[in-house]
């Protein structure tokens, strides 16, 4: 496959970005868009420019570091998958691919495609954890707690935080991780103490760092890699709304 | 607290418990409007909008309601701006992503939506009726031209009926002496232009009028004045142009309802499979038939009239 891709070039997060156009020819469909782009990177290293940077980790779709907005959707065309896992055959010879990085302003760019996602990191400092220790990991079948809820819970842990649901959102809401986050632990016995200290901290600390506000444009959902549902979010407002009724914190 | 400092969650709940508010309020607001359908020469339609213009729990449900929109108009700019500011560099390619219909518009639908209540907030509270205008303050302000008219009118009437022979030469004499005695004040204004603040400097029409010195100066028919809205608004919708605007507002108004009706559930936290189909069924009726129902006034004023 031959195809044109329009790249954002931005040296650091003060300098001013641009479009950048390149070729990439003979490229098989069965290369993942990553490996699409080290090909690219391996031609600009053969002419001494600059290679284009990109973050990644595991391509295996577990890690959370790659995120690329790629023709108006994270993550490329696909549905539930990450930028690794995205494979060159859903597009077409000739295509012209748009990449541009996360945009919002708790994300500061850091290099071209790579932002700094450490936002996402203060907000689990502020309660995305239990604070008792807990020792070893315990029999599955140790503490009783119905499937249900052990599968509701887990569901909401598969959030790798990427941040793609705030790339896609347009008033860059970080509602689906936060509600993800909040309601892993909400759905578990051991998260019940400090239920009501954790949604109000969390909250407050998304809004302290500049996300948008939530409209409900379901987005997030949309594009999430990991399929988190919304009803996270509606479980977070509820969880929110008891903490600041019911709670003494 | 600062409004700006509510924790968004919170914010989010104001705007959605105003706009639940609003929500009810509406289909009432309907139920009123479709009282003009009935054939009694608006004989209902002025009463209803009598008994919404003058009781005192009317009155009271005015101002909350006014507030509500405010509080909600107030937070819907304020978030809106909150979002805007949180992505301060715009992607290049337009987002492509599937999102609820409407969601993306509600500042435009709303804008559009609190546009028209202007408008219609200006033809109700402080339109021109015929020769009489009901300014603010009510006191009311009579266009001494129209008045003379209206006397000239009554003249011609006595005349008429003298000459078809329905009254006796002394009856319409004696009536045109009451007329004279009745328009008595109205002449003296004119002739001396006082009281003077209650005429206007270039003597075109009375002003600062009291309901008193409107049956004074503008006679007896004027006792039992009340803004006509049937004719109002018969003679608004009977204008094309604004019956289409009005009609482009309903549709507008159906989309931001549409998607408000889903996000007030998933805002209180009220997301479950069991009932979510539900939800999104009722949201589509409600943002279908309540417009559907304000938009029968003006297709049968335009149509069956
Ligand atoms: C009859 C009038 C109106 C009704 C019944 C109404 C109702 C609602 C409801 C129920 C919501 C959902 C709140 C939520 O859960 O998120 C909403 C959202 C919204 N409304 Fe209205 N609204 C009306 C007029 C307006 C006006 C005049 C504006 C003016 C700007 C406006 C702007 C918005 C915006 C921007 C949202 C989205 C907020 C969000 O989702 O967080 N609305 N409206
Ligand atoms: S909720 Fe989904 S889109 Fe958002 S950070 Fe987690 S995995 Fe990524
Ligand atoms: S590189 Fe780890 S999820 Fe894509």
């Amino acid at each position: 496959m031959n195809l044109t891709l329009k790249i954002w070039r931005q040296e650091n997060a003060r300098a001013k970005g641009r479009f950048e156009t390149y070729k990439v020819e003979n490229i098989s469909p069965d290369c993942s868009f990553l490996e699409m782009l080290d090909i690219l990177n391996e031609q600009l290293v053969d002419k001494l420019s600059h290679p284009v940077c990109f973050d990644n980790d595991c391509r295996e779709g577990i890690c959370g570091m790659c995120g690329l907005y790629i023709n108006g959707r994270p993550h490329g065309p696909d549905d539930g998958v990450t930028t690794c896992q995205l494979h060159m055959r859903r597009f077409k010879d000739g295509d012209t691919i748009v990449i541009e990085p996360w945009r919002a302003r708790p994300f500061p760019i850091i290099r071209d495609l790579v932002v700094d996602r450490t936002a996402f990191d203060k907000i689990i400092q502020e309660g995305g954890y239990v604070s008792v220790t807990t020792g070893g990991v315990p029999d599955g079948n140790a503490i009783p707690i119905p499937k249900k809820n052990a599968d509701e819970a887990m569901d909401a842990a598969a959030c790798i935080g990427c941040g793609a649901c705030v790339a896609a959102c347009k008033n860059a809401s970080a509602m689906l991780f936060v509600s993800a986050k909040v309601s892993q632990l909400a759905l578990l016995p051991q998260g019940k103490p400090e239920a009501a200290r954790r949604v109000q901290a969390m909250v407050a600390k998304m809004d302290e760092l500049g996300f948008g506000n939530c409209t409900n444009t379901y987005a997030c959902e949309a594009e999430c890699p990991k399929q988190i549902k919304r009803s996270n979010i509606a479980r977070m407002n509820r969880e929110f709304m008891c903490a600041k009724v019911c709670s003494e914190e | 607290m600062s409004l700006v400092k509510l924790a968004s969650i919170t914010k989010k709940i104001t705007i959605a418990a105003v706009g639940a508010f609003l929500l009810l309020f509406l289909p009432m607001h309907m139920g009123l409007n479709l009282c003009i359908l009935r054939e009694d020469g608006g004989e209902w339609y002025r009463n209803v909008c009598h008994f919404m213009g003058t009781n005192w729990i009317v009155k009271i449900f005015e101002v909350i309601l006014i507030l509500s929109v405010l509080v909600h108009v107030v937070v819907a700019i304020l978030l809106t701006i909150e979002n805007r500011k949180a992505r301060p560099v715009r992607y290049a390619v337009p987002s492509k992503t599937k999102t609820h219909a409407g969601s993306k518009f509600m500042i435009y639908t709303g804008g559009v939506v609190f546009a028209f209540l202007i408008i219609h907030f200006i033809n109700f509270y402080f339109v021109k009726f015929g020769i009489v205008v009901e300014d603010d303050s009510d006191t009311y302000t009579v266009e001494v031209e129209d008045l003379q008219m209206h006397l000239n009118e009554k003249v011609a009437l006595i005349q008429e009926e003298m000459m078809s022979g329905k009254i006796s030469q002394e009856a319409a004499q004696e009536q045109m002496m009451a007329l004279q005695l009745e328009y008595m004040p109205f002449l003296q204004v004119l002739q001396t232009g006082q009281p003077s603040e209650k005429i206007s400097k270039d003597g075109e029409e009375l002003i600062n009028l009291t309901k008193e010195e409107l049956v004074q100066f503008a006679g007896e028919d004027f006792k039992e004045y009340e803004p006509d809205f049937y004719t109002m608004c018969n003679k608004l919708f009977a204008q094309p142009m604004y019956s289409i605007i009005y009609l482009l507002a309903l549709v507008i108004l159906g989309i931001h309802l549409f998607h408000a009706i889903n996000s007030i559930f998933q805002t209180f936290g009220l997301n479950h499979k069991k009932y979510n189909k539900a939800i999104e069924y009722l949201a589509g009726a409600y943002a279908v038939i309540v417009p559907l129902g304000f938009a029968i006034v003006p297709l049968f004023v335009m149509f069956c009239k």
